[in-house]
């Protein structure tokens, strides 16, 4: 190495310090919030999506009041009053915009190129990802309680005209509406675990949808316990057959209650672990 | 000081960074010269931790990028003014980076103001043109007021005014003793900027010395000549030891003899000259001569 110089090094006064300050995590959460909350398209995404389920909710309710006077006692039995507010097709919906957006949290920073910006502001990349996982799963678990609730308030208002409705204090609704508010925070960090794993924005949201929703949808349970033992390990196939239902059928080839808490909470766990564990490794 | 030692990056079997040393000094520019293709920007992102190399260490301030706690304390670092999410604003984006490091909000101001970005801070950062991305990166670069500084590229699609800005603030950056390293694929910027350099070809050192130094020995001093009687002069500028190439009628270039000594030749043998120019070896030949044999991607050269 050539020591000498064309200048000589003038006078150093380091007017910066050279402290090494601790970063702190809240730091972090906050810095993800801001983040979150500074995209348009956030709250685009959100907005919108709480308002379709909110409708959802109510156009069938309103369907299910108009018809029930022609339904015969069979019918009514057999009628469940919880399920115009929160259907099928709502849960699709409020699964792929969650695990999207959760998705888009990590995806959006490798695609952009931010993420490089980002860990050379923290070098300490485990950090920022529990950070978001953090931010992803409070946001996602508010938006998720208010899907869940309104919509209920939405259908009960509507279905009480008939003196079907039902209260929160009715069997199995607790339950029900937890499982309907769990699926945006379960589905959006397992957007973000797909996410670390593909880092290709419209890759990630095949493999969302994919896996999350169709595949799911596509199974049934059926005489070989080992393939419906499998079918298990899919949330949103427990959230359908188990979860859903304010009375589950008991029935071996069919997920139990504990089997599909179990199931909901491996998945965040692993999809989170994932993300920390891919995003450490591999070069950005 | 930034010190890079027997850095290596392998993807597969292309060699992106090959064996290479070298000290970033404080208090100094240093240029950081080389092709495209040549590894300045793979060398930079495993200083920063970014890329793990394969084999080698980089250690900033004597420690591994990655071992200190807080980057922006450490390291301001601008390596592709796309870095950013088009859809954040200026300020948000700046507002994000400074609460990771626990800077206080009006750093944001400060930079946003030193760059000349206040006016445009709420608007979104895809509507920015690539000058004003490159200040919104040297913005966020400077936010923790690190001792160390690495800029990529930093003046791609700055105006004019803009180019003398930053040049002029590296200078000052280095002034207050910092280490700044800035890349570059254009000799002719480092020849305003900087005070050293470490020049590498295809991922491998080839030189590390002063501008001075560097330019003394690259491009060798030759002299243009005209004259109508060119022909006549040629067998006494070879008989006195230099190497003289015809460029077309009455016009010579001749190396290994100063101006005076060919004028002294003519004269005393009564030919005419029509010119006599000196040229000083330039930066941007001795780059040229140095990494002729190891640009990567080359077009064909015109015959």
């Amino acid at each position: 190495m050539s020591t000498a110089v064309g200048r000589s090094a003038p006078p150093v006064t380091r007017r910066y310090s050279a402290a090494d300050p601790r970063v702190r995590f809240r730091d972090l959460v906050a810095a993800e919030w801001i983040k979150l909350r500074s995209l348009r398209s956030t709250w685009w995404v959100l907005g919108l999506g709480v308002l379709l389920l909110l409708l959802a909710a109510a156009q069938k309710s309103i369907g299910d009041y108009d018809v029930w006077p022609t339904f015969r006692a069979r019918e009514r039995a057999d009628f469940d009053p919880m399920s115009p507010a929160f259907s099928q097709m709502s849960a699709v919906l409020l699964v792929v915009g969650s695990g999207v957006v959760g998705a888009l949290t990590l995806v959006g920073e490798y695609a952009t190129g931010l993420v490089r910006t980002t860990f050379t502001a923290v070098p300490a990349r485990h950090r920022v990802v529990l950070a978001k996982i953090a931010v992803v799963t409070a946001v996602m678990l508010a938006v998720g309680a208010f899907v869940a609730l309104s919509t209920f308030a939405v259908s009960q208002a509507i279905l009480s005209g008939r003196g079907i409705a039902l209260s929160l204090d009715d069997p199995g609704v607790p339950r029900v509406l937890a499982a309907n508010a769990l699926l945006a925070p379960l589905a959006a960090l397992a957007g973000m675990g797909i996410g670390a794993l593909l880092r290709h924005t419209a890759g990630t949201v095949v493999a969302v949808i994919g896996l999350l929703v169709i595949l799911p949808m596509m199974v049934k349970p059926n005489v070989h316990q080992w393939a419906n033992d499998l079918y298990m390990c899919l949330p949103f196939y427990d959230w359908a057959l188990c979860l859903s239902q304010r009375h589950p059928r008991v029935n071996p080839a069919l997920p139990t209650v504990t089997v599909s808490w179990l199931v909901f909470a491996a998945w965040a766990v692993a999809s989170a672990a994932v993300a920390v564990a891919v995003v450490r490794r591999r070069d950005v | 000081m930034i010190e890079v030692n027997g850095l290596t990056k392998r993807y597969g079997d292309v060699v992106a960074v090959n064996d290479l040393s070298f000290t970033v000094p404080d208090g100094l520019v240093t240029g950081f010269l080389g092709p495209n293709g040549a590894g300045k920007s793979t060398t930079m992102r495993m200083i920063l931790g970014l890329n793990r190399p394969t084999s080698g260490t980089a250690t900033v301030d004597g420690r591994p990028f990655t071992g200190w706690r807080s980057g922006l304390h450490h390291v301001g670092a601008l390596l592709d003014a796309g870095d950013v999410h088009p859809g954040r604003g200026a300020r948000a984006h700046l507002s994000a980076l400074a609460r990771t490091n626990g800077l206080p909000s009006r750093r944001v101001g400060e930079v946003l103001e030193e760059v000349g970005l206040t006016g445009a801070a709420r608007r979104r950062v895809g509507g920015f043109s690539l000058g004003m991305r490159q200040r919104l990166g040297i913005a966020a670069a400077l936010l923790g007021d690190p001792p160390v500084l690495l800029f990529d590229e930093p003046v791609n699609g700055l105006d004019p005014e803009g180019v003398r800005w930053v040049r002029g603030l590296f200078r000052s950056l280095a002034a207050e003793g910092r280490t700044v390293l800035v890349s570059s694929h254009l000799m002719s910027e480092m020849e305003h900027t900087a005070d050293r350099l470490v020049v590498v070809g295809r991922g491998e050192l080839i030189a590390e010395e002063t501008v001075a130094e560097f330019a003394a020995r690259g491009g060798r001093a030759r002299v243009t000549v005209r004259a109508p009687e060119a022909v006549r002069l040629v067998p006494f500028l070879t008989a006195a030891g230099a190497a003289v190439d015809a460029d077309g009628p009455g016009s010579l270039t001749v190396t290994g003899l100063p101006a005076a000594e060919v004028g002294e030749l003519a004269f005393r043998n009564h030919i005419v000259l029509h010119e006599l120019t000196a040229h000083r070896a330039s930066l941007e030949e001795a780059f040229m001569e140095l990494t002729a044999d190891r640009t990567q991607y080359r077009a064909e050269a015109a015959r």
